[in-house]
């Protein structure tokens, strides 16, 4: 079996600040790792989910969502550190 | 105590990938992904050219215990996801009595817990027949694809057609209901609600909380439940779910979500024929019938039956 890549969770972060416009369809003001995603930015549980799918786009990786809880959810960065340590590995 | 004695469903034969109703729905391709890939969403049935009587009359055709006890029947009730599903003066539930031949039954439609009105037609149908004494009911769910709202649930679900007719009655061997517990959020209601996310961040604890309720009512600890029949909006919503009330995620019956989508309030009783086919239920187990209800009637619902 392919061992799990491995992604710093710095670029995730990166990598989430410029998705963020595309996926709330806005300008969103400079995000940091701290910056709650539903209550500072408007994300619903589903955009959420679709700002994962545009970063697997844009660094051509697989995340497993199944063990994703509504605590992954909180920041920028705690979900840069959920997507961090649910790599799945290339098919 | 209320018994549900039989069940039959109706699936049309007409798939129709997700892909295809993106244009429709005004879905983006992202969209599309991630209800395939996240929600594992894949086809809905349609059947085009078939109207709602063509689908309840489908789903009681393969009703075998209703033939030549017609006269038992005392109520026919039809639970629905919207107040409305056909255009006036159309009345489905009216027109399958006459064709029936249960002219006798009092018909009526029950509504406003939205998804989760099933559950709640099943009680109201034992309720009146407890009152009775004797006698059957007819409940019948399942809805046409008609208008926008009947087809997406918004971020969440694609709606599919389908219908299932099952026979109540006060009192039977299989599958006696244990317990029902209705939570009734009208802060939710989208028409009066001036947060409209706020449904969807208390989904999970507020489904949580109505499954332990119905749990707890019927002295049942999660440990002793064989089965869970979801809703069938999507997968991920139960694997979250799973995760918070520490039930297992490979006893929820999820095998409709892709090849059906969310079927109203029929996907119970597409779930439970499903768990019939499969041998998951033996005599005795014990099973939850979990249903939330978005939009209009903002309702978490669970019941507890013993098979």
């Amino acid at each position: 079996m392919e061992p799990s890549p491995t992604i710093h969770k710095g670029t995730i972060v990166d990598s989430i600040r410029v998705l963020l416009p595309r996926v709330l369809r806005r300008d969103v003001p400079a995000a940091g790792e701290h910056t709650k995603l539903m209550e500072d930015l408007g994300l619903s549980s589903s955009t959420t989910l679709e700002l994962m799918l545009e970063l697997e786009e844009s660094l051509d990786i697989q995340i497993d969502v199944e063990d994703i809880d509504q605590d992954d959810f909180a920041t920028v960065g705690t979900l840069a550190e959920f997507v961090a340590g649910h790599l799945l590995p290339a098919e | 105590m209320t018994a549900l004695e039989s069940v039959a469903t109706y699936l049309p034969s007409g798939r129709v990938p997700i892909e295809d109703l993106a244009g429709q729905l005004e879905l983006t391709p992202m969209q599309v992904k991630l209800f395939r890939r996240y929600h594992r969403l894949a086809e809905v049935r349609r059947e085009p050219d078939g109207t709602l009587l063509d689908l309840l009359l489908a789903a009681v055709a393969n009703l075998d215990g209703l033939r030549g006890r017609e006269h038992e029947i005392r109520y026919v009730l039809h639970a629905r996801t919207f107040p409305v599903v056909v255009p006036y003066p159309v009345n489905p539930v009216h027109a399958l009595c006459r064709i029936l031949g249960l002219d006798h039954a009092v018909a009526f439609a029950v509504t406003h817990h939205a998804c989760a009105t099933g559950l709640l037609a099943l009680d109201v149908a034992g309720r009146l027949l407890a009152h009775d004494g004797d006698g059957l009911a007819l409940v019948l769910a399942g809805e046409k694809t008609f208008t926008r709202d009947a087809q997406l649930v918004p971020e969440t679900s694609v709606f599919g057609e389908g219908a299932s007719a099952c026979l109540v009655r006060h009192a039977g061997p299989r599958d006696r209901l244990l317990a029902y517990a209705a939570h009734v959020r009208g802060e939710f209601d989208d028409e009066l609600s001036d947060d409209p996310s706020a449904y969807q961040r208390e989904y999970h604890s507020s489904l949580a909380d109505v499954i332990l309720d119905a749990a707890a009512q019927a002295h049942t600890g999660l440990g002793e439940v064989q089965l869970i029949l979801p809703h069938n909006v999507n997968v991920v919503a139960w694997q979250r779910l799973c995760r918070r009330i520490g039930y297992p995620i490979s006893q929820v019956l999820l095998d409709n979500v892709p090849v059906a989508g969310h079927v109203f309030c029929a996907d119970a009783f597409l779930n439970y024929q499903t768990a019939r086919e499969r041998g998951l239920l033996r005599p005795g187990d014990r099973y939850i019938v979990a249903a939330a209800g978005a939009g209009r009637g903002a309702t978490f619902s669970a019941m507890v039956f013993e098979h």
